[in-house]
């Protein structure tokens, strides 16, 4: 209440309709009443509206779901539901816990998540490279036409992405028959079904398909920098390297570590649709990864009571994730993130 | 303020509960009256039933002649989905039963699946119908057996037959069998193949004597798919066939009762099958496609003559054996192993694996009933059995019942033999193998008589047809078969058929803890086997076998297969009672 001291309730309620939000508030006000608007904005108990639908949106989307972990305690069949299924405790927490090979499967299920979101955060760096070299390019056609076809793949799905690495790639693909034509092999080169790489390949393709759409967001933060800084570096004698070394990339690592800590966040969610595409016999030992192995348990194999309970050790890992990040910043920086 | 608050807490849950609410469906409709099935459809509203069928190999509307006799009698269009197309194992079937509406007209295997839809209320009760339904009362002890339990008409067995269930339910072609290329054996100068492991060196000299196919594109003597796979590699299992076992879960049961195996037993015969595939594709012999295509992709390879050897007629036969191909003497024949004891199915007395049943939400239940009823007549089995069992289609078209016995017209022979032909614009147009009947379903067994003809529904066992259809393929092998002019005459006459009676055995419901562990084991063993038929040397084979028994017993393979050996000799004890009750 201290906040409204000295502004009117009534003027106040009377100016600012409910329903509006403070954006609302800020134009309509003027800045001559700014001051007086501010507040107030805080405060109203209208504004509270304002947040409901958001708060809905939270609260259906991010916590009733976690009501489904209830399936976790249950024999859980869909004709059946809920009530129809059978109440069967722990049982599928123990059954987890119960066999090393259990435990072993989930801990190699566990490296390949970490090792393939570990390899792509080791790589984000080549997006920001890529689109300093792209922006130094002088041709504008040319630097358009990288652009738009290294921009291109990030909107195929990947089911078809898979089509063209089957083409190239299979035994009778382009690559085999072509290599088999020039004489260099004599049986067919398993790239697909071979458990060699899996993580590397798995690898390369997500940098075919993302890099390009990677560089976007650096390419606007070079046209953000200012050009002074460039003009001022090349009357010091600057060459073109050493503008980009000292002015542009310095310049983009802001960028560089907000994206960098989003993308630790999303550790665990490395999706599935990639490793779904790509996954067989031969290499499931190394593509599987959490998310995948929930979808293989639930859907395929049919045990959606046990794939919730896997599904829930995602949330917990994400959970102690987010507690040790906290407490880095916390020794770094002096502050808690939460 | 705070209590404000409260209530938005309070009411934010609310909200989305209610939004969830309107998701799901409005309960069940009865329908108390049982209306008359006896009047004429054809008059009533058009509608779109959806059939969910677990046996189509097609995922829309049905077209062609067999939509519009459909559309003629019924005036109802099939909207046919398929989980065999959409994939992913049960992932269609546990959506739409978790929505509530499984479909109007469903196709779905007997046992846990029909016992949980009707627990769980998803099926119409069919009693007050089936009172008044033509032709299925004749099953009537069939579908009391079926339905023993439950509280009222739930579902109708199909592949229904007057057989005894000690015959074998196929009188031309047996499931499985070493099938060959004819023509190249031929010219090999028939070896005698004495186990399945001589087939290898026979193999290698046809693929050495003809490395690539009519179309230029490379020969294999195998080629290999995963989309069946299940238990166990779907193709490991097919050679252990030869020796009369199937599958019962992880066990290997053999069709007389006499051997049960645990298929992970470094001696059993699926290792056997396995090592057999590595010691081929270590002689060059395995397409290496195999690990990456899926079924239509080997189709097509068979159709063009690029594999050399099948498992099932119902492959090998289907795509190579046009008339064509057999009056140049090429084709797919059985070559015999000399030690086999080729695996049959005995008529099921009781109908097959799968079940028909009617939605709980139905729009219009009774045409439903009457288009099964109508199924289940001679003319709905003439048109609807699938056709590579030997569907005849409907009288009229591709058949007539002549002066001896019912015989194909010219039309039938190139729409069915010779690879296909247009249907005239009364009967619906488009081409003849685009409109046969997508449902896939046999509603009794090809080989039970037609009452409108005295001969059986297969057109393959008419007089008609076995005359006119010699030619140099079957000549040639029938010489060197002792005059044998079926496959099945053939295994008869030398002792090396092992029929399996047609008990019409369920498999009871899994625990929840056995269900998970089986279908983690099934993926392991799925995977180790592929691994192992392509291993690079002997020590790399061993260490994976090491590798998948130690891996399968460390998530419970003990405990399940516990379980499948009791089911196996339940089913066992099934068959000696079906058999001594009709045999």
């Amino acid at each position: 209440m201290s906040l409204t001291q000295g502004a009117p309730r009534e003027v106040l309620g009377a100016r600012v309709p409910p329903g509006t939000g403070p954006a609302g508030a800020l134009t309509g006000g003027g800045r001559g009443r700014r001051r007086g608007a501010k507040p107030h904005g805080k405060t109203s108990p209208y504004m509270f509206l304002v947040v409901c639908p958001f708060l809905v949106l939270v609260f259906v989307f991010s916590y009733l779901p976690l009501l489904g972990w209830v399936t976790a305690l249950y024999d859980y069949k869909p004709a059946l539901g809920l009530g129809g299924s059978e109440f069967v405790g722990l049982q599928w927490f123990e059954i987890l816990v119960s066999s090393r090979t259990q435990l072993e499967q989930i801990g190699q299920v566990m490296v390949n998540t970490l090792a393939m979101s570990f390899l792509g955060i080791a790589t984000s760096l080549l997006p920001l490279f890529f689109a300093m070299f792209l922006n130094e390019i002088r041709a504008t056609w040319f630097r358009n036409t990288v652009q738009t076809l290294t921009t291109l793949p990030n909107f195929i799905s990947w089911v078809l992405v898979y089509m063209i690495a089957f083409s190239l790639f299979s035994t009778s693909g382009l690559v085999n028959t072509t290599l088999h034509d020039w004489g260099l092999i004599t049986v067919p080169m398993k790239f697909l079904d071979t458990d060699q790489h899996v993580w590397l390949t798995m690898l390369a393709w997500s940098l075919w398909k993302g890099v390009g759409w990677g560089a976007i967001m650096y390419l606007a933060a070079i046209s953000g920098i200012d050009p002074a800084l460039y003009e001022s570096a090349r009357i010091d004698g600057a060459g073109r390297f050493q503008l980009m070394r000292y002015i542009t990339f310095p310049h983009l690592l802001p960028t560089f570590v907000v994206l960098l800590i989003l993308s630790i966040a999303n550790i665990l969610n490395n999706g599935m649709e990639q490793y779904y595409v790509f996954q067989n016999a031969f290499n499931r030992e190394y593509i599987q990864v959490l998310d995948l192995y929930v979808y293989n348990i639930g859907m395929t194999g049919n045990s959606l009571s046990l794939a919730t309970v896997l599904s829930m050790l995602k949330s917990l890992i994400s959970l102690a994730l987010l507690m040790s990040a906290n407490a880095i910043a916390k020794r770094v920086r002096g502050t808690s993130i939460i | 303020m705070r209590s404000r608050k409260a209530v938005a807490v309070l009411v934010a849950p609310l909200l989305g509960l209610l939004s969830l609410a309107a998701c799901s469906g409005t309960g069940t409709s009865e329908d108390p009256e049982a209306a008359s099935l006896d009047q004429d459809w054809s008059a009533a509203d058009p509608i779109t039933i959806d059939v969910f069928d677990g046996l189509a190999n097609y995922q829309g509307i049905q077209g062609g002649w067999f939509g519009k006799i459909v559309k003629d009698k019924f005036n109802m269009e099939l909207n046919i989905i398929a989980p065999n197309v959409a994939g992913g194992g049960d992932t269609l079937y546990n959506t739409r039963v978790s929505g509530g509406d499984l479909g109007d007209l469903i196709v779905t295997d007997k046992g846990e699946k029909l016992d949980e839809l009707v627990e769980g209320g998803l099926l119409h009760d069919m009693s007050p119908y089936y009172e008044s339904m033509e032709h299925l009362p004749k099953y009537d002890a069939a579908i009391q057996t079926l339905n023993e339990s439950k509280d009222g008409v739930y579902g109708f067995p199909t592949q229904l037959s007057s057989v005894k269930p000690t015959e074998p339910n196929d009188d031309v072609d047996p499931t499985f069998g070493p099938f060959l290329r004819w023509d190249y054996y031929a010219e090999l100068g028939y070896p005698e193949i004495g186990t399945l492991e001589d087939l290898l060196p026979v193999l290698k000299d046809m693929q050495d004597a003809h490395p690539e196919a009519d179309n230029g594109k490379p020969s294999y003597a195998i080629s290999l798919f995963k989309d069946w796979d299940g238990n166990m590699m779907v193709m490991g299992k097919q050679p252990t066939t030869l020796y009369g076992y199937d599958e019962m879960g992880f066990v290997l049961a053999k069709a007389d009762g006499s051997d049960y195996q645990s298929i992970i037993d470094s001696d059993s015969q699926y290792v056997r099958a396995l090592r057999f595939y590595y010691e081929a594709n270590q002689m060059g012999l395995v397409d290496p496609d195999s690990t990456t295509q899926n079924y239509d992709t080997m189709f097509t390879k068979y159709q063009n003559g690029q594999v050399l050897l099948s498992w099932w007629p119902w492959l090998g036969q289907s795509a190579y054996n046009t008339e064509q191909n057999m009056a140049e003497g090429k084709g797919f024949m059985i070559a015999p192993l000399q030690d086999q004891k080729v695996f049959a199915y005995g008529a099921e007395v009781y109908g097959g694996e799968q079940v028909v049943a009617i939605g709980s939400q139905a729009e219009d239940p009774a045409r439903i009933a009457a288009f099964i009823d109508w199924l289940y007549s001679p003319e709905g089995v003439q048109a609807s059995a699938s056709e590579t069992m030997g569907a005849a289609g409907p009288v009229g078209l591709t058949w007539e019942n002549g002066p001896d016995g019912p015989e194909l017209t010219d039309f039938g022979r190139k729409a069915i033999l010779e690879g296909g032909a247009d249907v005239p614009a009364d009967w619906g147009g488009g081409a003849y193998k685009d409109g046969v009947s997508t449902l896939n379903f046999s509603a009794v067994l090809p080989i039970d008589e037609d009452p409108t003809t005295g001969y059986p529904y297969n057109y393959k066992l008419w007089p008609s047809y076995q005359e006119t259809t010699a030619n140099p393929l079957t000549e040639d092998w029938s010489e060197h078969m002792g005059g044998a002019t079926t496959t099945m005459e053939y295994l008869r006459a030398n002792d090396m058929l092992l029929v399996a009676p047609g008990a019409s055995f369920i498999t009871p419901t899994d625990e929840s803890e056995i269900e998970t562990a089986r279908n983690q084991i099934k993926a392991s063993i799925v995977e180790y086997s592929w691994k192992m038929s392509f291993a690079k040397d002997d020590a790399e084979f061993e260490s994976l076998l090491a590798e998948m028994q130690e891996t399968v017993n460390g998530l419970g393979y003990e405990k399940v297969l516990e379980v499948d050996m009791a089911n196996a000799r339940a089913q066992n004890d099934a068959r000696v009672a079906v058999a001594n009750e009709f045999g």
